[in-house]
């Protein structure tokens, strides 16, 4: 098990087969491919298995053992004939196993099965030829490539937001993390990045490490069976066990608890619908009855020995994730009723920039991507004078003037555009602007932010005090140790005001005097 | 891993008016907050962080106070108050009544009359302190300090003429507005990086740090993919090696030293050293060689002044060798990295010595050859090691030219290696991205330079320099972009949700992120979608398949508008043609087409 290391946390030198990459074609179009020796699910291609893109196809036996961000050729490959059919045949049987036929349900498969089978097995996997044109990059996964490629499932939290989250949460090497709503595993695979501080068992193995190194792990949960099954297989297809455990729970139901046991968990990040009836849960103690609210499932039941899932001795941070104010209203007064301090909410907005180069002018004619407008006064009168020159021949001598069209070639033939690129290098041209891009996400999701400290009982308080004695300046010592006369001025000023003060003070009842005990006598 | 306030360390302490306050807690001394009042250190020593103590009223004849925590149903009581108010309106007709304090003050505004009738369980005040408290009033009762400040509000609030005019809300806005200024609270929270990052902002120079804000800050440490990579068995392949420019006094390097687990030392990593004689004679532990910061710095010493909260001092090796980063921060200048040659501490090897002429030596010499002999190995470890290269990342915070920077850099990644560079305006990183525009890209594949082909191997076509019209080699960067993020800070009180007034202004802070690939050799024909004259393709074997038909693939939905074996033949020079006009045009109207 530790021998599969994760491609995310250890991506090595080179791409490695059953381990994941990702082929990237453009910005904003990348396919996440576990790279196989051999086609296991059988599509047919003479190749093996086959990526096909809009840029090509490309057999994984061309993608295993490259260094990582290698260019990599498209190969030609026969999708037309095997590849279709076969996904073809495909479709028509689900489509009759669908068909409720009960008795010759069974041998039909199996003859399905065969036919699908035999090619194969006879079939030699055939070298590869490079094709003339396409090509993609083969990048090594990382929680961010792997969030704007990943399947959705649900709403992703986008990098923006894990990277803020992560960071505010105190999400560390060694942190116990717990993730309720685990959805997408967008957030999962960060977490585990963030998280991580080795593989179980490989404590100490480092040589020069000999002290034990506490083991970071994400605990994640989510409720929707579909989706735990496939994240479940995520993980392991990625090499994360041991670092992500998931469990298929309600968390608002069923709590926090593995197995029984308490996660132990430092940080905490629920993206949950109602995450105020997940909150009694995470208490270091028994929450009381008014903080539940009418949850019914709240662990307010006192048959049971109430188990904290978080660890005793760290403060817990916590973020929940929110998309409406009402979710937020309601989480923040639940976490003020349960002793959470330092409460904060913020909403994050992202922006990615679009930058390129604004040429503005007539002078070019047609030209592609340029703006037609005089690109100065000296232009726009330039045109102007030229305009009325033409006008003034044709009035007085009726001349027209030839139209010079012909000339003109078409500026947006390959030939033209080279040429503007290599001679003229049109790429230093025009004024470099940024803009906003075309789309922009205003809202993700609210963040709520909190602390819960260690709880401190007044016997740990007694003892902290024990360990460190407090010896109190008192005024006279002072007096002794820098006895300006200036000071002791002052300080005889001072004493004569207070003095003053507590003669009124006895007076006006109600304000108390400086001396704490009187005080408790007034109130009791 | 904060969970208790041990001896020594950095704190820093929040007071009520949400100034930030870094202080080292030294057992046996005073701490001074200022007006709030001073403490003895040992109140909060092993005493768990983020809670809130109250300065006790002195007893007489002591100079300083005595704490009491502040339970959190305390700190929330108003609003949970407030809430309970408005959940449970049992308020008559017309009468608008409003807890603002669950420390017992609790108004009554009655609109009618206008009459403002307090209760409170501290005092009563009766109507003749319907008065505005003169200055030296005010003076005196905060001089009494009584209630931590408490009834000082109390008494303000009730002096205040203008009281009933008030609204509920702007009653509240008062409330807080005097509590921040008199009550006597302060929270301790651990100097950690997002704390240390806030303090900076707020407290300090922000220019010191670039402006670079906690958001930015963990965006940065995403993109760059930075993360513990400690190799289970060493491989030598060096795993999880990122290279550095931080000119933000240390702060970068903490925050990426955070993500990698190096940045808090354990507390038996600060136990008390050896005699000094002996940590002479004791030899370093090796670098370590994965899980590592290489960090470039501009003068001879780095300024990583920052770090000291995390107990790590660079310019005195000997006070921290067992500080993890010791061993896994590699500093080296720009002069050690481009011309070791010229650096005397890497070109000068020390003459060994042979032991019995060392133990001849007076105990000073013998220490001086010993740290001699340290300094030169260390950086001709590190200048070496930086050198072979094959980083998994670049990290840039620096007033410098990114060109500049990655010119030298860039050779020394590993292909996949993200690269992060952080700037507090975008003019740099614009110049930067129009370095890597598609036309400039397209132009450098068509008609490289010359200086550039004249070079044979890949190794130094990797290392060419740049000429005029390309600075920076444009086909080794991949997915470049520059983005930004800033949050929005929200109040959430019963009835009065809204973003906050106000906050810092200053630099906005953007990012440049892109991938470092490794070019095919020879060219490479972009395929391209081509609208146009797609319908003019015909069939060459007449069986072909309606384009922009889905196919699946591993799962994912794509697009596969051209097919390869029919269209081959012909989509040569035509898809060319295409990609080329659609790589000029994709600047504009985003046509999909490959950038190659």
């Amino acid at each position: 098990m530790a021998s599969k290391t994760s491609p995310f946390l250890f991506s090595g030198p080179v791409s490695s087969a059953d381990k994941l990459s990702i082929v990237h074609l453009k910005r904003d179009l990348q396919i996440p491919t576990i790279l196989k020796e051999h086609d296991e699910d059988d599509e047919g291609y003479t190749e093996g298995k086959v990526v096909n893109t809009r840029f090509g196809s490309f057999p994984h036996t061309t993608l295993i053992g490259l260094p990582w961000g290698s260019q990599v050729r498209a190969s030609k490959v026969d999708t037309g004939s095997r590849g279709r059919r076969v996904k073809g045949q495909d479709k028509k049987r689900k489509r009759e196993e669908s068909v409720p036929e009960g008795p010759n349900k069974t041998p039909k498969l199996e003859d399905d099965e065969a036919d699908a089978s035999t090619p194969t097995t006879t079939k030699e996997e055939s070298e590869v030829v490079a094709a003339s044109s396409g090509f993609i990059h083969l990048l090594p996964p990382t929680p961010e490539n792997w969030t704007s490629s990943l399947p959705h499932r649900t709403q992703v939290v986008y990098t923006p937001d894990y990277s803020y989250i992560l960071h505010r949460i105190r999400a560390r090497p060694g942190t116990q993390i717990i993730e309720a709503g685990a959805g997408s595993g967008s957030f999962t695979h960060a977490s585990a990045r963030a998280a991580f501080s080795g593989y179980p068992g490989s404590e100490g193995t480092n040589g020069s490490a000999t002290k034990k190194r506490k083991l970071g792990k994400v605990w994640s949960f989510e409720f929707h069976e579909q989706r735990h099954e496939k994240l479940q297989k995520e993980i392991q297809d990625h090499g994360l066990e041991g670092i992500v455990q998931i469990t298929h729970r309600d968390v608002c139901e069923g709590g926090f608890l593995v197995d029984g046991q308490s996660p132990g968990a430092e940080s905490i990040f629920l993206d949950l619908p109602a995450p105020w009836l997940a909150l009694p849960h995470l208490s270091r103690s028994r929450p009381p009855k008014s903080a539940c609210g009418s949850n019914p499932a709240s662990p307010t039941d006192d048959t049971t020995p109430f188990i904290s899932p978080l660890n005793p001795t760290t403060p817990v941070h916590i973020c929940t994730f929110s998309p409406c104010i009402e979710q937020v209203q309601r989480t923040i007064s639940v976490l003020r009723k349960l002793g959470w301090v330092d409460i904060q909410m913020v909403e994050l907005s992202q922006k990615r920039f679009e930058i390129r180069r604004e040429r503005i002018g007539i002078a070019n004619g047609t030209e592609r991507g340029l703006q037609l407008t005089p690109a100065s006064v000296d232009e726009a009168l330039a045109r102007l004078m030229e305009v009325e020159g033409t006008f003034k021949a044709f009035h007085e001598n009726g001349e027209k003037v030839e139209s010079n069209k012909k000339d003109k070639v078409n500026p947006n033939n390959r030939e033209k555009i080279m040429e503007s690129l290599v001679e003229r290098k049109v790429y230093k041209e025009g004024r470099l602007v940024h803009r906003t891009e075309p789309e922009v996400k205003t809202h993700t999701s609210y963040l709520v932010f909190a602390i819960l400290p260690i709880e401190w009982s007044e016997e740990d308080e007694r003892k902290a005090r024990e360990k460190w004695e407090v010896e109190m300046r008192v005024e006279d010592e002072v007096k002794v140790e820098d006895g300006g006369e200036v000071k002791m001025n002052k300080k005889a000023r001072k004493k004569a005001a207070a003095e003053a003060r507590k003669a009124a003070a006895a007076g006006v009842k109600a304000e108390g005097g400086d001396d704490p005990t009187e005080v408790k006598v007034e109130e009791t | 891993m904060h969970s208790l306030v041990h001896p020594n360390v950095w704190v820093c302490l929040r007071l009520p008016s949400d100034s930030l306050k870094i202080i080292q807690v030294v057992p046996n001394t005073i701490v001074s907050l200022g007006k709030y009042g001073s403490f003895p250190a040992n109140l909060i020593i092993e005493r768990p962080y983020n809670l809130t103590y109250e300065l006790l009223d002195r007893k007489p004849g002591h100079k300083d106070s005595e704490l009491r925590i502040v339970p959190a149903a305390e700190l929330h009581a108003d609003t949970i108050a407030e809430e309970e108010a408005a959940k449970n309106p049992n308020g008559t007709e017309g009468e608008d009544k409003i807890t603002i304090g669950g420390d017992g003050v609790e108004f009554q505004l009655v609109g009618e009359n206008g009459e403002v009738i307090m209760r409170s369980n501290r005092e009563t005040i009766d109507d003749s302190a319907r008065q505005t408290l003169t200055m030296e009033e005010i003076e005196e009762l905060k001089r009494e300090g009584t209630g931590a400040g408490k009834d000082l509000i109390a008494k303000l609030m009730a002096s205040h003429l203008g009281l009933d005019q008030k609204t509920a809300f702007s009653l509240a806005k008062y409330k807080l507005l005097k509590t921040k200024k008199y009550l006597r609270r302060f929270t301790i929270l651990p100097v950690d990086v997002p704390m240390l990052t806030t303090w900076m902002m707020e407290e300090k120079d922000a220019s010191k740090i670039l402006e670079l804000r906690e958001e930015m800050l963990a965006l940065i440490g995403s993109w760059s993919n930075v993360h513990f990579s400690e190799m289970p068995i060493d491989t030598g392949t060096g795993d999880g090696r990122w290279l550095v420019v931080d000119e933000t006094g240390g702060l970068l390097a903490a925050a990426l030293a955070e993500r990698m687990g190096i940045l808090y030392p354990s507390p038996s990593d600060l136990s008390p050293q050896n005699s000094e004689e002996e940590s002479y004679r004791h030899a370093e532990p090796p670098l370590a060689t994965s899980n590592t910061i290489t960090l470039i710095h501009n003068n001879t010493q780095p300024n990583l002044s920052l770090l000291k909260y995390f107990s790590y001092d660079p310019t005195a090796t000997s006070t921290s060798p067992t500080h993890p980063l010791s061993t896994h921060l590699h500093p080296l200048s720009w002069l050690q990295l481009l011309h070791p040659e010229n650096d005397t501490v890497y070109s000068t090897p020390i003459e060994p010595v042979s032991p019995e002429t060392l133990q001849s030596y007076k105990s000073g010499k013998r220490g001086t050859y010993y740290r001699k002999l340290r300094r030169h190995n260390r950086i001709k470890t590190i200048v070496d090691s930086t050198l072979a290269g094959g980083f998994s990342g670049l990290v840039i915070a620096s007033h410098m030219d990114p060109v500049s920077i990655l010119r030298h850099t860039i050779p020394l990644l590993r292909g996949g290696a993200q690269i992060a560079i952080y700037s507090p305006t975008i003019e740099p990183l614009v110049t930067l991205s129009d370095i890597y525009s598609t036309s400039r890209r397209t132009a450098f594949i068509q008609s490289p330079p010359l200086s550039f082909l004249s070079l044979q191997t890949p190794e130094e076509r990797s290392q060419w320099q740049g000429d005029d019209d390309f600075p920076l080699n444009p086909t080794l960067l991949l997915n470049t972009s520059v983005q930004s993020a800033r949050i929005r800070e929200w109040q959430v009180l019963p009835g009065r949700t809204h973003p906050v007034m106000t906050a810092k202004g200053g630099a906005e802070g953007y990012l440049f992120t892109a991938t470092r690939v490794l070019p095919a050799e020879g060219k490479v024909e972009a395929r391209g979608k081509f609208a146009r004259k797609k319908t003019e393709v015909k069939s060459a074997n007449g069986n072909r398949e309606p384009a922009n038909k889905k196919m699946k693939v591993d799962g994912a939905v794509v697009e596969g508008d051209v097919d390869p074996m029919t269209a081959a033949a012909l989509e040569t020079v035509e898809t060319q043609n295409a990609a080329f006009e659609n790589a000029v045009k994709e600047d504009g109207s985003g046509v999909e087409v490959q950038m190659s």
